[in-house]
């Protein structure tokens, strides 16, 4: 069995799996009422030794912001391995801070999360639905994308990928769906959750239906590229490593 | 007259056939994800046949080809001298249970050829010699720590891969060190923090990495490398694998001014005739001796012929200097005509495997564009790797080749 490494895992359920409430708010009705308040509720999550940033609800909106110092809600973890558990579902947090709050937690939070496990973890019966679907593939896309630059900034074999990848932008996107833009400066990787404006790299899949089987690890990127189901252009060694992070995406997010 | 653009319905259908049965459809290097076909759609996929500098595709389009078949191809495909050699030894016996001694002429030849050589061993594939010099190395020293050079290429076997790749387990590449090209210092640091424990230094002639300007050796590295080598009792590995026979019959080694221990040889070695070689100094013989490394084709007596008759007809030609007239004759011109249309080519590497880049755009979306226009008009040619001549083209090529350039500019302008 491959060692996953808890920190990693941390970034990664933090930054690319919570974060993808931030998307489930914006392509899902539901959990845009749930996300709607009078007054702004906001989730900090400090994990010890690990990552900490702030999930801010409003207007039906949901924001994912680096750092706590200003939460309502505080989540603090003793450890990765605990905030992992949280994820799991095999940890049950305690607040620290906004204890007046916590019915948000425990209703309209746990409904979104649930939601967006629903998502993520697709029953076959869910995904008969075209429109749940694209939904589904579309969440999975911001999340592999998230997930990419915390592997690529925290795994060790990553950070290696991550020391060949010259500075610039690669945008990868969906035709006719998402895109997002992988920001590398100095060997660090910032995922920004919208099309860039000047990438230097770029990797499109050629519909939703061959990301989801992309994402389903049902077909092989190599063998899309020559199909022309896969385009690619710019600083190919920049689409090199970042596929190479890819792999180990998987490897965490199974 | 303009050069009417390729359309390739046959390669795409063989393809789509292909991606049945082999995985990939076509795996590695001559692959469409590997070889970098921007877009897809602008590049042949399927060999027809092939004769002296160029390759008809399935659709029936003939190209000038400067990858040929990424270097094996030196003197023109099926040069009549090495095809009849190697006809005749075929009429004696190829695959055999025992060896033809014209493994011990082609043995010869290569030791009286390359300057550094003391004996030779054949296999079939450039990685087939790296992975034996890197063993003999570790063999001979008792070491385990090899240094490799940043940006470099030495095959496919868990060895030269790396800790990212699908496959590679990360203790296959626990022993490898990494300093930057022409970083003497760098080198001189790793051997003092590994003191005793370097089996060896491997590095290609001269830095060939993909996706950037290839890069000559500073004045005196080599010689530095060499040095810090003999003193750290280091083996010297010098993987000609691509280079080799094109800048220097003696080896690039002797070209750049040194001595390598154990130097690679296979693709330019017998124009397509699959056979490898690694070569090297006495004092590493008996270690080779001793190794268990064989495979079912290594004594083949076809490729030996014909890489006889390869050496001697490049013997003949001086090819080195020839295939250095050539290179510097067509990438001056393309540098002419690219300026022309108000773009900035830059040639890095020996002009006989000249690296082309333009400039001004470093995300390469430009020069892939020019690139496919190339392909589109009958110019075969990569964005991403260094090309290879041979001794075949001709000054009619190179005109063709400028020709195909002044409208691939002009369309890559157009679409702008």
């Amino acid at each position: 069995m491959p060692e996953l490494d808890a920190k990693t895992l941390a970034y990664i359920n933090l930054y690319a799996v919570l974060g993808a409430l931030e998307n489930l708010c914006e392509i899902d009705e539901e959990a845009r009422r749930l996300a709607s308040r009078k007054k702004p509720v906001s989730v900090g999550f400090e994990v010890k030794n690990g990552p900490s940033a702030t999930l801010t609800f409003a207007d039906g909106r949901c924001t994912l912001r680096e750092g706590c110092e200003s939460c309502i809600i505080k989540l603090p973890f003793a450890s990765c391995e605990k905030f992992n558990g949280l994820i799991d579902g095999t940890v049950t947090p305690v607040p620290s801070k906004g204890l007046l709050h916590v019915g948000f937690l425990l209703k309209s939070f746990t409904k979104l999360t649930d939601l967006l496990t629903r998502y993520l973890k697709a029953s076959p019966e869910d995904l008969a639905d075209p429109a749940f679907k694209e939904k589904s593939t579309t969440l999975m896309f911001y999340v592999i994308g998230a997930a990419l630059s915390q592997i690529g900034n925290e795994d060790p074999i990553g950070r290696f990928s991550a020391s060949n990848i010259v500075d610039g932008i690669v945008q990868l996107s969906i035709a006719d769906g998402p895109c997002l833009g992988i920001r590398v400066k100095d060997h660090r990787l910032e995922t920004v959750k919208r099309r860039p404006k000047k990438p230097r790299a770029r990797m499109e899949f050629g519909s939703m239906e061959l990301a989801r089987r992309l994402f389903d690890g049902e077909v092989n990127a190599v063998a899309c590229i020559g199909t022309g189901e896969i385009r690619m252009g710019g600083m190919i060694s920049m689409v090199d490593n970042i596929n190479r992070i890819l792999d180990r995406v998987s490897l965490y997010l199974a | 007259m303009s050069i009417p653009t390729n359309q390739y319905p046959n390669s795409r259908a063989l393809f789509e056939r292909a991606c049945q049965v082999i995985p990939s459809g076509i795996y590695g290097h001559l692959g469409p994800a590997e070889g970098c076909m921007i877009p897809v759609e602008a590049f042949p996929l399927y060999c027809d046949h092939a004769k002296g500098s160029y390759f008809w595709d399935v659709d029936g389009n003939r190209f000038i080809d400067y990858m040929c078949a990424y270097g094996p191809n030196v003197l023109g495909y099926n040069d009549p001298d090495v095809d009849e050699a190697a006809r005749k030894q075929m009429e004696k016996g190829n695959c055999t249970t025992n060896p033809s001694p014209v493994m011990i002429d082609f043995a010869e030849l290569l030791v009286d050829t390359v300057k550094s050589a003391e004996w030779a061993f054949f296999a079939k594939n450039g990685n087939d010699a790296t992975s034996l010099a890197v063993m003999a190395a570790r063999a001979y020293t008792r070491r385990k720590k090899i240094v490799f050079f940043k940006g470099y290429y030495h095959g496919v076997s868990p060895w030269a891969q790396k800790i990212d790749y699908p496959g590679i387990l990360p203790e296959e590449v626990c022993h490898n060190i990494y300093v930057p090209w022409n970083d003497v210092e760098a080198l001189k640091e790793v051997f003092a923090s590994y003191k005793g424990e370097i089996a060896a230094v491997i590095g290609q002639p001269y830095m060939h990495g993909n996706f950037a300007d290839n890069e000559l050796p500073e004045k005196g590295f080599w010689q530095q490398v060499r040095a810090l080598c003999s003193a750290e009792e280091a083996v010297l590995i010098v993987d000609d694998v691509r280079a080799g026979f094109r800048l220097d019959l003696q080896g690039s080694d002797h070209y750049f001014g040194f001595e390598a221990d154990l130097i690679c040889f296979c693709k330019a070695l017998a124009n397509g005739y699959n056979v490898s070689a690694l070569c090297g100094k006495n004092f590493l013989k008996n270690t080779v001796s001793g190794l268990t490394y064989t495979g079912s084709y290594w004594m083949s007596a076809v490729p030996f012929a014909a890489g006889i008759a390869c050496i001697e007809k490049m013997k003949r030609l001086n090819l080195p200097a020839l295939l250095k007239e050539k290179g510097e004759k067509l990438t001056h011109g393309l540098i002419k005509i690219a300026s022309e249309a108000g773009f900035r080519l830059v040639v890095s590497s020996a002009p006989a495997l000249f690296y082309l880049r333009t400039a001004d755009d470093d995300s390469l979306m430009l020069h892939q564009a020019y690139i496919a226009e190339m392909v589109r008009r009958g110019v075969f040619m990569t964005n991403h790797h260094n090309h290879f001549l041979n001794a075949a083209l001709s000054d009619d090529d190179i005109e063709h080749t400028w020709q195909a350039a002044k409208e691939a500019w002009a369309a890559v302008k157009a679409a702008l």
